[in-house]
This record gives structure tokens, sequence and C-alpha cells, in this order.
């Protein structure tokens, strides 16, 4: 305040001189500092979108060659007769199923005799021979189809291959030219496969067929007149049961009979098929001398049961321990039980597979086999790597997610809600599970998505634990199909992707796949990212 | 400087002796049936000032920081009884007190002293601190109805007391609304959300659902803070009718406001109790220089 007073009359120029609000700005590349800390964090986030877009741009153009491939694979199948073998070799593969059936009620029989009636191992053997010659006529009586399969299954894959050497040659020819030796090219000897020439031995055995069949049929109806007798009345349905199973059977036979005489090479395959195939084929098998099938069913259907598995025990664990520490746990547990659960996401997934295979698998299985627990489905079981086994350990790669979001949830939860109901002689389980849990349900199920978007996504465990079986498991005994071992989406891309050939079907079909994996993924965040929006509460 | 006036010191051994909490309910002092609205506090039929919350020398901290300091006095029955000061006075510490609010903060305690309702020490440790609650609602700063609908909000505490006969809730939520001065507004949307209400609504409707319960007592901390004056209005010529049967304490910073509407005024400062007497008392000829200047504007 000591400073003397400026004038209040100053001129005015003077003061308009000292206004010097103007500053000079320094410019690099035509920018001031604050558009390069734009331009900086802005590209930031463009380039995150660009690799983004460039991995679906490349999982798209890797995959979207397959559907052709697959669909001259398919077309290959047809020309060179390989689905008209499959025909009888359908035919005779059920009758092996039926084999299959009598021997296990075999087994049965001897069990009831031996250890309920106390005959001797002999004597159970000798009260079984009528059964034993029932069976044995059944099993042979495929013999003359079984016989005509093979044959054909010769004839069938001679023609592939050709058809597959010209294919190669055709390769050989294009890159010797691509590379300028017109010379060599020239020199590789192209033989166009006329199928409908190669085609005439197989179906020439038509009648052959026919004949061998009407001996089949008449042999098993044969059999089937005169059942044997066996010891209780169970086992006696159960025969009656494999009698109907064996009409049934018999019942298809024409219908094989008309497949086979309508059966035309030149049909199309429609282009829609490569990608019904895909979609809805039951069969991942590659590298097969036969033929390649690659229908995505086994491995999705592995893929989600082994994350329903985790789900089952990472939901109630991961939004149970949310509970618990939001609304029960005092300060020092939480302080404890939060880094901890937190913690389980640092472990590398690879040890937790190794884990898996050395410690929880074999437990679980020395668990299965306690007799007092012989009432689980499933139990006991022999095969140590399953769906159960990943499933637990994917679990533990789904609560760290699981509760960490859904503790979130909880925690916005406004605390007005939580006094309002405890002002109204709300005890505190009262609060939380009718207050608390229904207003951050939102939260939860989006945590719970976004859980199992890691878990599917879930790569290393699987491909360690879940026994890498390509099959779907057998899902007639109830919950016993988490004691199978199954093969997921994940880990078929991880074992197979360094084996194949870069740009073959099988390459691509891989490819395919991952992408399947990608659309899964987004869907799953797209729905919790919607789910949250939507039920989030507005207060005021 | 603690000054109280000699309108506390009567009749401090309480009265009613009933032992439970819960034993008291029944024997309760006939309703006088609603009051027309907006009649004057000095006017209202409420029984004579029986005492039937009676705190002593009572002495609570947040952790380490002491935020009452030796505070008694008498709250009487049915009437309205506001508590007063600049923030952080302890006022709203001392209301969350009377239902044992502050027990949900971690690090609280009562060191000293005794709140007793109906003679019965809520601090005891055989106290039923549900129980309480039920006796003893509250109506808070910030409206919070529960996100669900207006019908579920009023039965929420119905229903945890196990009442299930959709025709006794009916009427509950029927009576509790029109106590509340909400039924005409929303008697064709119970089943909207609460949330969809606007604040006032939302604020009589947390009301409805204090009083659905039947408690005896009615904690307010600071109900129309957020409200526009229209909907402030209405809250407080609800208390006005609220007065007539529940016994009422609240918290306000409008001093207008209880002026208006309570009976008894207390005046808290940095944790003190500094004066206590009738509203009027308060407002026309206050004791201590300190609740003048507060009551006049001048500091605060």
């Amino acid at each position: 305040m000591n400073e003397p007073v400026p004038p209040a009359a100053a001129p005015g120029p003077d003061r308009a001189a000292t206004f010097a609000i103007r500053k000079k700005r320094v410019k690099l590349l035509g920018l001031t500092v604050d558009d390069c800390i734009k331009v900086f964090f802005g590209g930031n986030a463009v380039v995150s979108i660009i690799v983004l877009a460039l991995i679906t741009y490349f999982l798209v153009r890797e995959g979207a060659g397959f559907f052709g491939q697959n669909r001259q694979n398919l077309q290959v199948y047809r020309q060179a007769g390989l689905e008209y073998v499959d025909f009888i070799r359908t035919q005779s593969d059920e009758h092996t199923a039926l084999t299959r059936y009598l021997s296990d009620l075999r087994l049965r029989a001897l069990r009831q005799l031996t250890e309920t009636q106390g005959l001797s191992l002999d004597a159970a053997n000798t009260a079984l021979a009528p059964f034993d010659d029932y069976s044995g006529k059944f099993s042979d009586a495929v013999e003359p189809v079984r016989g005509l399969v093979s044959e054909l299954t010769e004839v069938a894959t001679a023609i592939k291959t050709k058809f597959i050497v010209n294919e190669d040659k055709k390769e050989e020819r294009r890159q010797l030219l691509a590379e300028g030796k017109t010379a060599e090219a020239a020199a590789v000897v192209i033989t166009s496969v006329d199928f409908a020439a190669e085609l005439k031995p197989l179906l020439g055995t038509l009648p052959a067929y026919q004949a061998a069949n009407a001996e089949f049929t008449a042999k098993l109806t044969a059999v089937l007149a005169a059942p044997p007798t066996l010891p209780t009345p169970e086992l006696t349905d159960r025969l009656q049961r494999f009698a109907t199973l064996a009409r049934d059977y018999l019942a298809t036979f024409p219908a094989v009979e008309r497949n086979l005489a309508a059966w035309d090479f030149r049909q199309p395959v429609p282009a829609a098929q490569s990608f019904t195939a895909f979609i809805f084929g039951r069969q991942w098998l590659t590298a097969s001398f036969w033929q390649d099938w690659y229908g995505i069913i086994p491995l999705f259907v592995g893929s989600l049961l082994v994350s329903l598995v985790a789900l089952s025990l990472a939901v109630p664990l991961g939004v149970g321990a949310a509970i618990y520490i939001n609304q029960i746990a005092s300060p020092r547990e939480q302080k404890l039980i939060k880094p901890a659960i937190e913690f389980i996401a640092a472990i590398p997934s690879v040890v937790l597979g190794f884990f898996g295979i050395a410690v929880l698998g074999q437990a679980l299985r020395l668990l299965s086999q306690q007799s007092w627990l012989s009432w689980v489905p499933g139990f006991p079981y022999s095969e140590r790597l399953n769906i159960l086994t990943a499933g637990c350990l994917l679990a533990l790669i789904a609560v760290p997610t699981i509760f960490t979001l859904a503790e979130d949830a909880l925690n916005n939860v406004p605390r007005a809600f939580k006094e309002a109901s405890f002002a109204l002689g709300a005890s505190r389980l009262q609060t939380t599970l009718k207050i608390i849990v229904p207003a951050s349900l939102s939260g939860i199920i989006s945590a719970v998505l976004l859980g199992l978007g890691r878990v599917i996504g879930e790569t290393m465990v699987v491909l360690l634990c879940a026994g890498n079986r390509i099959a779907i498991p057998d899902f007639t005994q109830g919950l016993a199909f988490v004691t199978e071992p199954v093969h997921t989406m994940t880990g078929i891309i991880a074992q197979e992707m360094g084996e194949v050939v870069r740009g073959s079907i099988h390459y691509r079909a891989l490819f395919v796949v991952g992408l399947v994996l990608f659309v899964v993924s987004l869907l799953i965040n797209f729905a919790a990212q919607k789910i949250v929006r939507r039920y989030r509460i507005s207060i005021g | 400087m603690v000054t109280t006036s000699s309108a506390v010191m009567e009749s401090p051994a309480s009265a009613s002796a009933s032992g439970k909490i819960q034993a008291a309910l029944p024997g309760r002092s006939p309703r006088t049936a609603g009051l027309p609205a907006g009649s004057a506090p000095a006017t209202a039929a409420a029984p004579a000032g029986a005492t039937l919350i009676d705190i002593r020398n009572l002495d609570f901290y947040y952790g380490a920081s002491q935020a009452l300091k030796d505070i008694s006095l008498e709250i009487e029955d049915h009437k309205v009884t506001a508590f007063i000061g600049p923030s952080g006075c302890g006022k709203s510490t001392l209301l969350r007190c009377l239902n044992r609010m502050n027990d949900l903060i971690d690090d609280t305690r009562v060191a000293r002293g005794t709140i007793k309702i109906h003679g019965v020490d809520i601090y005891q440790p055989d106290v039923d601190v549900i129980e309480l609650r039920k006796r003893v609602g509250m109506v808070f700063q910030k409206s919070n109805p529960f996100p669900k609908s207006i019908y579920e909000n009023i039965t929420y505490g119905l229903r945890l007391q196990g009442v299930k006969d959709k025709s006794r809730l009916d009427a509950i939520v029927e009576k509790a609304l029109r106590g509340a001065a909400l039924w005409d507004e929303v008697k064709d949307r119970l089943d909207a959300s609460g949330l969809g209400l606007s604040g006032g609504q939302q604020q009589r409707l947390c009301i409805a659902r204090a009083i659905a319960v039947e408690p005896e007592v009615i904690l307010m901390d600071e109900p129309c803070s957020a409200l526009d004056p229209v909907a402030t209005a209405k809250i407080e010529e609800l208390i006005q009718e609220l007065r007539a049967r529940y016994t009422i304490v609240i918290v306000t910073h409008n001093m207008q406001q209880a002026a208006r509407c309570s009976d008894r005024t207390a005046f808290f400062y940095l944790g003190k109790l500094i004066e206590y007497a009738d509203t009027r008392e308060i407002f026309t000829n206050p004791a201590n220089s300190q609740t003048e200047a507060y009551v006049s504007g001048r500091f605060g």
C-alpha cells in the first residue's frame, strides 16, 4: 500500500500501451503448443482404433477365403465319391454301435450272474452261451457290407489322391510361371481327372451292395427273431430295447439304397453349405486320410461348457466375496482380502495351467474315486484333464474380474439407500439383499458378463487342462458331461496354428474360429455395456 | 457458557417409566386427528411437555475429534423441536445419535452420557437397534427413495416386519401417503418408480415411508435444504399436521423455518448446546449473546 497511487487521470494512450494482453505464440510446424498436446493425445487414441481396425480387417481377410476353399473341399468329397462311400460306412458304423450295446449288456449280465447269483465265472459264461451265440451272429451279419466299404474306400481314396496330385501340379506350374520358368512349367504334366470315368467302378458296385445288403437284412431279421433269455427282467428289458433299436436300424436300409441310387457326383455343392457345414458341423477332423471336416460345434460347445462351469463356480465366489467385502467386512479384513483376490489376476495363466495338471487334476480325480462321493454325477472318472479341471481353474481367473467389478457396482449404490433402509429398521442382511444387491444388479450382471468374456478368451489354461479331445460331450448322463475332456476354440488355434500351411484351408479355418471368438467376445462386452447403461440408477 | 432455560428442568425423571421400548407403543397417548393445515405451533393441541427423549451429559467422538460436548437436553413428547446452528456445530450428529445411525459410521463412539427414550437408555448393549429404528424414524437431507415403485417404497419397512396381507398393505400405503399429503398426486401411479417424482414429492414420499411403520419420533435432517420454496412450504405444512401424532426433531439451517414450524429450539455451536428454549423465546428474547448474534444473522 505504500506504492504511490498512479495518477487517476493518466493519458489514454499510455494505459493502452501497458494493457499488454497479447502474446506471441510459439509455433511448431504451424501448430501451437496446445495443438501439439491435442495431437499427441488424440494420436494415441487414434492409434488404438487403427490397430483394432487392422486386426479386424486381417482376421476377416484371412478367414474369408475359408468358405470358398471349404466349398471346394466339399465338392471334392462329392466328386471323388467319398460321400457315396460314406452312406454305406454310416450304415456299417451304426451296426458297430449296436454291437457295443450288446457287449455292454453281456457285461451287465455277467456281473449279475457272478455277483448276485454267485455263479463261478465259467458257469456264468456257460449260462451266457446262447446270448454269445446271438450277439456273435448279430455282429457277423455286417461282414459283406463292411467288406464292400473297405473296397470302395480304396477306390474313392485313389480318385481323391489323383485329384489332389493334379491340384498340386497346377499350383506348381503356377508358381513356376510366376517365377518366369516357362520351360519347367511346360514340363509339368497335368492330366485332368475325369470323375465320371473314375467313378464308374464305384457306381458299378451298386448291385453288389444291394445283394450284400439283402443278405445283411436277412441275417439280422433271423437273429432278431430268436432272442436269448436273460437272468433278470431288467436285462430282458434292455434286450427288448436293443431289439427295438435294431429294428429301427433295419428300417433305415431302404433309405440308404435310395440315397445310393439317387446319388449324382455332378450335383453342385450350394455355396451356403460351406458356411452351414462350418457353423453346424459336428466334426473337426483335420489331416485325415479320408476327408477333412471343419465343423465348429465341438469346439464351440467345449468353450461354452468350460466357461459355464467356470462361471457357475466364479459367480457365487466373486459376487459373494464382493458383497462380503463391501457390506460386512471390517476395514482390516478389507485391507487383507481385497488385494489377495486381486492378486490372483497376477498369476500367469500358464502357471495356473501347470498347477491344474500337476495338482488340481490329480486331486479331483482322487476325490472322484472316493466311494462316498459316487453319487455325484460322472464320478468316478479316469480322465484327469477334463471340463471340470479346466472350469475350476478358469473360475480362478474369472473371480478377480467379477469380484472387482461387482464390488465397484456395490460401491456405487448411494449410501443414502443404505441409510434409508437402516432407518426403517432393516437388518444388515435385509438391506444388502433387498436394497443394495437389487440396486447394483445391472453392475453385477455386467461384471459376470465381462468375467465370461475373460474366460471364453482364455487359452493357456484350457489348452493345458481341458483334455483336448475334439468331441461333443455326451449329455445323456446329465451333469456327468463335466468329467469329459473337450477341446476349445482358443485351444485349437493355439495348438494348430503353428503347424498349418499358410493359406491352406486348415489355416483359414482357424482364422474363422478366431473370428467367431472375436464376435462372441465383442457381443459379450457390448451386452455388458448396454446393461450397465440401460439400468444405471439415476437419482434426483 | 451453557445457558439452559428453566423450562427444560421441569419433569426431569421422565414420566413414562414403561420399561421397554417395545412395550411403549400400545400405551401411547390417544392421537389427535389431523390438525388443520398451517395451524400455528402455539395453538396446537399437543399434550403438554412430557419428556420423551432425555439426553444427559453426552460426549460423542468421530475418531479422535469430539463432535458433541456434554450435551444435556430433553425433547418433549408431541412437540416439534428444532436444532439450529452453523455448519459443523454437531446438530446433525446429535440427531443421528437419537436412532443410532452413527453406528453405521466407522470409528464413532459415545464416550460419556446417556440418551433415554421412555426412560430406556438406547446405548445399552441389550437394545435392539432395529427395534429402536422402527420407533425412531428418519427423513434425510437428500430425498432418497429406493429405486423401486412408490408402493414398494412405502411397504418396504412393513414387509421387513413380515406384513404380507395385501389389503392391509394397501390400506397402510394410502394412509401413509395421505399422511404425507402425497396421495392425491400419486394415487394413480403407485407402481411408477419413486425416482420419477419431483424433488419435493420424493421428500414427501420419504416422509410417507417413515410414517408407514408408525414410529413415535420422526427425525428430520434438513429435509428442505434441497427443495424450492413451494416444495418447502408443503413440507412445513406437513410438519404441522404430523406434530399432532408424532414427536418431531428437525435439523435446519433455515432460521425462518425453525421459527415457523417448531415449538422448541436448541442452538448449538462448536459441539456445545448454547441455548435451549421455546422457539419464540429464542427468536425474540434470547438469553445468550451468541444465540442472539446467530438468530439475527450477525454470524454463522
